[in-house]
């Protein structure tokens, strides 16, 4: 997991003093001897209970193991079996929709609302209720939509009221990662418009002042200023974009109130992939498997913002 | 001038989302307090009376009631646990700046990028060893994990804001570190506190990934578990839907509590050091 969500560490611009001065010693010698004390806990609980797991991890995946019996050397032999298991690379291939496409929406969506509600009346009332979707848990609106979607639900009675008699099954397996995806990028929206207000706003008004003297066009000011000035925000909510989009686990879940003890495959991400194949129903746990298909995501994750940081570097603009 | 009419079509399109952001949330609540057929045949219909039978029966025979126990103490706990740990080692990490102390500053930036389901089976079969499966002790263990990386990493921010002249000053004054810790640092710090905790208490009473991989029982269980499992277990039945609303309305209502109580607070703490 190469790469940071920053590059700067948190607040260098208060960086501790270089000086030593008669004063200052014996707090920093103190400090120094209470480093440990203070950092331990912490540092301990990190290392047994998330680094090593991570480690565990990676040498389960080399292994077929059902959780009792011994385990078995397989090598890379997991990762070769998740490329052949056409519900993986579904898996795969709906976290990277659920990455890219809902991404992209996400972005500019995110991106207009922060254009309209910066002038707008009330724009931290609006902000705060599209906001709170991200508050909620996704199995809610996994559930609700179950309802609202349902053949005789809401969303048909209105388009009824509309004159449409033979409305989309919406429901059916085929169109429920469709409606996935909305939900995502409708419950991530309200939060990278704030992310994304909160970096417009540092932007100096008289840089738009000039621009509108200089005859740019919305359009032009957008493209040439708000942008390039936003961009190292920008690319950190892509980063953070991809993280949380390898994780979509709860909405899968229940949506649409799923219809037997499993949602349907079509619609798993590679984190249901995990949770499925270590706890299944009904048949042997595949731990390494799981494991492979967790790493998996892993270096999903991994890529995906080295590539992000690759593609979106420039150079830093002073303002 | 050419702006104006799009301007329009944006603005009247923000204020639909909101008020269809409002509406949906004030239909959960309203169809929470309806029968379930009557649900079905008028969907949009208000509570004809106001109904409290659907969170009677949410609360007792769906399970709602002890998982609501269940996570409210989970929750707390694991966060005050992750604030209690976090916190000295932000500071250090904050005000020493060394080779070591950069590298530690690293590995927990890094965490962030991990997705959970990596530690899926580890931890399990970690915690299966000493037996915490299906135990409180061990979910709060798992949630203090979780919540490491971004804690410590939103509280370094916080304490590097905090001015190094505070110290001095106490320091001049005769105070020892430690003291200086509990008795300067964290009053001054103690909104970024405050923000940590809620933060992990919202992230940890939503969370389900663990959470139903680990618990089992039915009487620890917590509140995304027993929605789960209730939605399953009515599979054969017809989905109780009345019901199934109110035991959505128990896992928001803390949300929407928090949210109205201390909206910004949450909003900044979660989109904090990234907007600047």
């Amino acid at each position: 997991m190469a790469s940071s969500l920053t590059t700067r560490r948190p607040g260098a611009a208060h960086a501790a003093p270089r000086v030593r001065g008669r004063g200052r010693a014996p707090l920093d010698r103190e400090r120094r001897r209470l480093f440990w004390p203070f950092v331990l806990p912490a540092v301990l609980t990190y290392g047994a209970l998330f680094l090593a797991p991570i480690a565990y991890a990676a040498w389960t995946s080399l292994y077929k193991w059902d959780g009792m019996g011994d385990k078995q050397w397989r090598g890379l032999d997991n990762y070769r079996m998740l490329w052949d298991d056409p519900t993986f690379t579904t898996s795969v291939g709906n976290t990277l929709k659920i990455l890219v496409v809902g991404g992209l929406t996400t972005f500019v969506l995110s991106f207009a609302l922060t254009l309209v509600l910066r002038e707008m009346k009330a724009k931290l009332f609006a902000r705060s209720v599209l906001f709170f979707p991200c508050l909620v848990n996704a199995l809610v609106f996994g559930a609700v939509a179950g309802f609202v979607f349902s053949p005789d639900g809401p969303v048909n009675v209105v388009l009824g009221w509309a004159g449409v008699d033979t409305p989309p099954k919406w429901l059916s397996t085929d169109n429920i990662f469709s409606l996935i995806i909305a939900t995502t990028i409708w419950t991530a929206t309200g939060y990278y418009t704030t992310i994304l207000m909160a970096a417009v706003d540092q932007i100096p008004r008289y840089l738009y002042e000039a621009a509108e003297l200089e005859g740019a066009t919305a359009w032009q000011q957008l493209r040439l200023v708000t942008i390039p000035l936003a961009w190292d925000v920008i690319t950190v909510c892509a980063v953070l974009w991809t993280v949380s989009s390898v994780k979509v686990f709860e909405l899968i879940l229940l949506f649409g109130g799923s219809t037997s003890g499993q949602p349907p495959t079509q619609t798993w991400t590679t984190a249901m992939y995990v949770y499925v194949s270590a706890f299944p129903t009904g048949s042997v746990p595949k731990l390494g498997l799981a494991s492979a298909a967790a790493l998996v995501s892993l270096l999903m994750v991994g890529l995906f913002t080295v590539v992000l940081r690759r593609l979106m570097r420039r150079d830093p603009i002073q303002y | 001038m050419n702006r104006f009419p799009v301007r329009g079509v944006g603005l009247t399109l923000v204020w639909l989302i909101v008020i269809a952001d409002l509406l949906l949330l004030l239909w959960i609540f309203l169809t929470s307090l309806r029968e379930t057929g009557d649900i079905f045949d008028r969907p949009f219909a208000p509570p004809s009376a106001i109904e409290l039978g659907n969170y009677a029966n949410a609360w007792t025979s769906g399970g709602f009631g002890a998982a609501a126990l269940s996570s409210v103490m989970v929750s707390v706990i694991s966060s005050v646990a992750a604030v209690a740990i976090s916190a000295p080692a932000a500071y250090m990490l904050a005000r020493r700046r060394t080779k070591v102390s950069g590298a530690i500053t690293m590995s927990f930036i890094m965490g962030l990028g991990v997705p959970g389901q990596v530690l899926l089976v580890p931890l399990f079969v970690g915690l299966a060893a000493v037996d915490l499966v299906d135990s409180y002790t061990g979910l709060i263990l798992i949630y203090v994990a979780l919540a490491l990386p971004f804690t410590v990493y939103l509280l370094t921010g916080f304490f590097s804001g905090v001015p190094m002249v505070l110290e001095e000053a106490a320091s001049i004054d005769g105070a020892g570190p430690l003291y200086m810790f509990r008795r300067v640092i964290l009053p001054v710090a103690r909104g970024g506190l405050i923000t940590a905790f809620l933060l992990q208490f919202i992230g940890a009473w939503n969370e389900t990934l663990f959470a139903i991989a680990f618990m089992q029982s039915d009487d620890k269980i917590t509140l995304p578990v027993a929605l789960v499992n209730f939605v399953k277990m009515q599979q054969l039945n017809g989905l109780d839907w009345g019901t199934m609303f109110a035991g959505m309305c128990i896992i928001l209502a803390p949300m929407v509590a928090l949210f109205a109580w201390m909206g910004s607070r949450i909003i900044e703490g979660m989109t904090v050091g990234i907007g600047k």
